[in-house]
This record gives C-alpha cells, structure tokens and sequence, in this order.
C-alpha cells in the first residue's frame, strides 16, 4: 500500500491512484497494471514517486487467514451453497482485503458490541404496543412535512403541468437543492449539468421527480432518532447504498423504470426508524440479540419484539399514503415471495444483502439476512459477474450521491 | 475489483446437514434442553457444530446424532452440546431501570413483610445466570439496601445455569472490563477488587450465592431447589417454545412463597403463558406476582 519511490516499482503492481507527470500530464489512469514497459517510460519521465495498492504479498499469511475468519462470520447464518451468497461472500472478502491493506483494522469484539443505552425509555412495554398502536401514536404526535403531501398532490394529478411541479418543489429550498445535486449526480448520470427544477422536471419527467422529491421529503423526518442508538449517518449510508445498488441490479430486468428503484431502496428500512423513536431500548435489545445468536437484525426483532420493521412500515406508509407499489417493495424486501407479483421486492431484496456483503468491509455488525431462493431465480441474473459490477459501479458513484444528501 | 483472495473460495466449510438430520437434531436438544432451534438457523446449526464433529472425528451429522444417542461417552457430551446452543453474554447491572423498579416495588416490600414477621429470611432463585453477573448484581444490591442489618439475615440466592463452562466462571467471580459497563465505579471499587485477570467479586458477595449446574428441563432437580421469595429469570425464555414456556414458568410459580415475585427480561411476558401471575406495571418493566 502507499507511495512506492521509483526503485521499488516492479512489473504487476496496480496504480491506486491517476499517475501525472510533474507538468500535470496524465500518464496512467489508476487501476493499471504496472508492465515492464510501463517503468521504462517513467524512467524516462523521471517519476520519482509512485502510488500503488497493496498486493496479497503485504498482507501477512496469518492476517489473510483473520480477515477470512471476520468475514465468513457475517455468512454464518446463510445458505453457504447458494449462487448469489457465494459470490457475495467473494466480493466481501475482495472488498475488506483491500480495506485492511490500505489501514483498516478489523473491528474488535468489544467494537462490535452494541452501546449503552441504560437511560432510554420504550414508550410501549412488551406485548402492550401492535405495529398498528405504535404507528399511530407516531402519526397523531408529528405531522409529516406539508411539502410531501403537496408534492403528492400534483403527482397524482396528470394533468399537472412541469412549471406547476417546479413551482411547487422549489418553494422548499433544501429540497430542491438536494435534487438539483441527485440530478446532477451519476445517479442520472446527464451528460451537461442540470442548474433548475424546471430543467430536472423537463429531463427526468414530472413523476419521477416528484417521486424523488417524495423520498427526500419523507427523510427529513427522521431527525431527532438518539444519536447513541443508532449513527444515523451510517443508517442513511446504508439506505443509500441499498437504492443505488438497487436501481443499478433493476437495469438487469426488462421493462422496470430503474429510478424508483432507488427510492424504494432508500426507504426500505424506514420501519426501523419507527422503532428507534418508540422502542428504543427494545430496539437495542433486538440489536444485542442479533449478535450474540449470529442471526440477522430482521430476525431478532421478531424473536425480541414478536413483529419485524417491515410490519411497522406496512402501516406508517398506509398512514402516509406512499405511493403503492414503492411501499410493496419496501414493505416485502424481506419476503419477496410473499408478494403477489415479487419481482421489484426480490430487487430490494437482492440490493438489501448486497450491501450488506459491502459494508462488512465497514465496520457492519450483523450477519447477512440471505438470498430467497426462488426470489434469486425470478430474477434470472448470473451471480458473476453482475453483482461485482454492480459492486464496482456503486463504489464509483455512492461518493457524489451521499454528498447530495449530507 | 482485484481480490487477494483466490477467486474460487468456497463458502462451505461444514458437513452438510440434512433436513431429516437437522429435524433429528433439534428434537434431541429439544428433549434435552426445552431450547428450540427454529429451522431457520439450519446453516448456523452446521458451522457452529461442524468444527465440533471434526474434533470428535465424525463426519456426518447422522453419526453425530447416533454419538449423542449411543455412545459411551453420551453423558460426557451433552454439556458440550449445551454449549453450542447456548449464548452467555451479559453484564453487570443490565437492564438498570428494571432493577430499580425490583428495588423500590419488589424487593423492598418483601424485605419489610419479613421483618414484620420477623423472619430475616430471603431466598433468591436466579434461572439462567450464565457468568454470573445477575446473582451477584442482586447480592450487591443487598448490601447497598439492608447495609450493616445484612449480618442479621439469612440470605441465599441460587443461581444456575444450563452451561457447566458459566457455571464454572461464576464461581471463580472474576470480570473483565465488558462486564461493567453499566456499573458504576463507586460500586465496582466498593464490591470487587482489582487482579491481575480482572476484577474479582469481593467475599461478602460471593458467600450469598451458590452455583449449580441445572437443566431447567429437568423438573425432578427443579424441585430440590430451596421455595424463593423471588425468582429471576432473563433472557432464558425468549429460547423455548410456548410448551416449555408454560413448564418453566409453572415450575417458578411452584417454588414461590405465597405472593413471591417473579422477574422476567425486558423483551419476555407471561402474555399467553401463564395467568397465575399478577402483571404489575411499573415505567420501563414489569413484575409478575405470584396469585393464590
């Protein structure tokens, strides 16, 4: 890893980043492979450094053996045979290979225990409070943001015109400057930049950013969650992720709009902020159950609490009056099958534990829920290469994305 | 993306166990334990026991479960078999709002009915206490409640656990840095000292409990423990099905004195299990007394 003076370089190294000359020439992008031909124009050039990635032969024998012990532990609940699991336990490995050699240190025990969170209060003691209680008592406490419902106003009127939808995101500045940064971001990927609302609505269309908007807007809401609970910048990392993993894995399929995808994604966890808010030593409970019996998140909670977040997302996004089919997404991610028409669930569902198989490489903290079978096959994707490109791609892009929203 | 792993790596690194085996298995520990494995956790299942088989030399699970039934060394191995189906990880003073509301609305009251009756006398039966941080946690909190009356009571908390390893780490009494994160320093300065491996639970707290090794599936030795005015059990039930939940806690009901106590975990309730308790409510837990 790290900077290599021009003696050390031999054939086989990969470049970790763009290789200039000291006029601010590009000589090598970074990703390429070192040749023997390669060192004898920098000898001509007179580069005196070079920025190379780790190669295995840094790691140690022994740490590449830790590194596949930490990872393997986060597949101990999953079919170990099946095609996408195997494949994302590849790419985990790949990915936290790489972390380590570039600096990170595998989380410790102590480090992958839950905080302390003695002083919270559940607003609901055990068996005194349904999904269905729970969600109202949030509804009735805290109106949700009234640009939402005007948004979903005009979305739901056709005959809206684009200077009316315009009008209507742009009367909430933050909004239509995180939208104005999505469009502008690979997420859309445009080729020039994007400088008003009126010029996103006449590219993108009127529905789709509002969808947009929708999303955004419902975010907004989750503010005041316990910071010693849950890190919410991580938690929104991981929705993020999820939605961008997720519209890339929908351009597999055919006849699938790919960006409400990310919506959809970006939401699919939403139930749990819900929990946080009026459950929060429950909630914590549920976390230290997942870990201590290596089961998934979404499996302590049914064990801890007797229903799961998606039961709690079922009646908040009824009470929000979400649009459909995104809320089936979310609400059956994670029991795809279970739904009349499960492909654009089992997308979620497949984008959920892939990011998952990602943020092991982070730092993650619970083992992967794992891949429905017979979701897998609906969706008829080869495992390799589609979920490392997926992987790559998202890699490439998250960085610009997540500065939309932070 | 370059990997600096071989780009075949298996995942698999178990025996593979089959549905029927897997069935087989968790009847026995069913049987054995009351603990119920959800078929959910079939692969956890195989690599949590596959390193298991490996050192017993057996290479499928079917041998396993012909071992566990059969062998000589059966009784040997059935503590092992605990272990694995077992986790123990817990700390001191967990849970403090539900031990204080036991201290203000349980413990105070049947410390006062006794001494009105002018029985100094107080039986604790703690069920699951895996390392030993519960009992000792209650031990301490009787020191902090009767202070210098304490030598005046005869005072006895049994604390058990399916796990002979938690039993045995219990009675040594010592804890690392883990075990305290919610105890303050006042407390951990004043009830253990400081040792080369740790901290060490101080005599005066360690003599109030006993240890014992007891499967709660084991009625007959349930019977032999000493009738309790309180019994604490946390984090245990939340492992059986509705069945052993009904046994379990009918056995709890038969060892509490008339109006003794019962204390389950934060995400556990004899909602649909048992209605010869008394829920009583109290802000951040619930206390169950007994009725009749």
């Amino acid at each position: 890893m790290g900077i290599k003076c021009f003696e050390e370089l031999t054939a086989g190294m990969i470049l970790a980043s763009d290789l200039k000359a000291s006029d601010g020439r590009l000589l090598f992008k970074a990703g390429t492979e070192i040749e023997a031909r390669h060192i004898e124009l920098l000898k001509r050039v007179g580069v005196a450094e070079v920025d190379v990635e780790a190669g295995a032969c840094e790691l140690s024998d022994g740490m590449l053996l830790e590194i596949e012990d930490y990872v393997r532990d986060f597949f101990l609940y999953v079919n170990p045979d099946s095609e996408p699991v195997v494949e994302m336990f590849r790419i985990s490995l790949a990915l936290t290979g790489d972390a380590v050699a570039r600096g990170w240190c595998l989380p410790d025990i102590i480090q992958r225990r839950a905080s302390n969170v003695e002083h919270m209060e559940d607003l609901f003691l055990k068996g005194m409070g349904s999904p269905e209680t729970i969600v109202m008592h949030e509804a009735e406490l805290a109106s949700f943001p009234d640009i939402y419902f005007r948004i979903k106003e005009v979305l739901e009127d056709d005959s809206a015109s684009a200077t009316r939808i315009a009008k209507v995101v742009s009367t909430d500045m933050s909004l239509a400057a995180k939208l104005i940064k999505l469009v502008n971001s690979p997420l859309y990927g445009f080729p020039q930049t994007i400088d008003s609302i009126s010029r996103a609505v006449a590219l993108i269309g009127a529905k789709e950013l509002s969808t947009l908007a929708l999303g955004i807007s419902a975010i907004n809401y989750f503010k005041d969650i316990p910071p010693e609970l849950v890190d919410m910048k991580k938690f929104w990392r991981h929705s993020i992720t999820c939605g961008l993993l997720a519209k890339i894995l929908a351009t597999t399929q055919t006849g699938l709009s790919p960006e409400r995808f990310f919506i959809a994604g970006l939401l699919h966890d939403v139930g749990r902020l819900i929990m946080f808010k009026k459950l929060p030593y429950a909630s914590t409970e549920a976390m230290l159950f997942a870990r201590e019996n290596s089961i998934p998140l979404v499996e302590a909670e049914r064990s801890t609490m007797d229903f799961c977040h998606t039961d709690i997302s079922r009646p908040l996004l009824e009470a929000w009056k979400f649009p459909e089919g995104l809320s089936n997404m979310i609400n059956f991610h994670h029991n795809p099958m279970e739904f009349p028409n499960p492909l654009e669930p089992a997308i979620i569902h497949l984008a959920d534990n892939l990011t998952n198989a990602m943020e092991i490489a982070q730092g993650g903290m619970y083992v992967l829920p794992g891949v429905d079978e017979q979701a897998w096959e609906i969706l008829g994707i080869q495992a390799d290469p589609v979920l490392r490109d997926a992987v790559e791609q998202c890699q490439e892009q998250i960085d610009t994305i997540l500065g939309a929203f932070f | 993306m370059g990997s600096l792993f071989s780009s075949s790596i298996s995942l698999r690194k178990s025996v593979r166990i089959s549905d029927d085996e897997f069935l087989l298995l968790r009847d026995f520990i069913y049987e054995k334990s009351g603990i119920f494995v959800d078929v959910k956790r079939k692969y956890l299942f195989e690599s949590r026991f596959s390193k298991h088989l490996g050192e017993l030399g057996l290479s499928s699970f079917s041998d396993y479960i012909k071992y566990l039934k059969f062998d000589v060394k059966k009784a040997e191995e059935l503590p092992r078999l605990f272990e694995l189906v077992t986790t123990n990880e817990t700390s001191f003073c967990r849970d403090l709002r539900q031990l204080d509301v036991f201290k203000v609305n349980v413990l105070d009251e049947i410390l006062n009915e006794q001494r009105k009756a002018g029985k100094l006398e107080l039986n604790i039966w703690s069920a699951g206490c895996s390392s030993g941080e519960e009992p000792y946690t209650l031990a301490i909190l009787l020191h902090e409640s009767l202070k210098r009356e304490l030598p005046l009571w005869k005072i006895k908390i049994t604390a058990v656990d399916l796990s002979r390893t938690m039993i045995e780490q219990a009675q040594k009494g010592v804890y690392g840095e883990y075990a305290f994160k919610t105890t303050s320093d006042d407390i951990r300065k004043k009830y253990f000292t400081k040792e080369s491996e740790g901290w060490k639970v101080k005599p005066e707290v360690q003599k109030l409990v006993h240890f014992q090794q007891m499967n709660l599936n084991d009625s007959q030795s349930l019977k032999k423990v000493a009738r309790s005015h309180i019994v604490f059990c946390r984090n245990v039930v939340i492992y059986f099905d509705e069945a052993m939940k009904k046994k379990v806690v009918g056995s709890f009901y038969d060892n509490l004195l008339p109006g003794g106590y019962l204390m389950l975990g934060h995400s556990e309730t004899l909602h649909k299990i048992s209605q010869a308790f008394k829920p009583l409510y109290h802000p951040g837990s619930i206390a169950y007394k007994k009725q009749g």
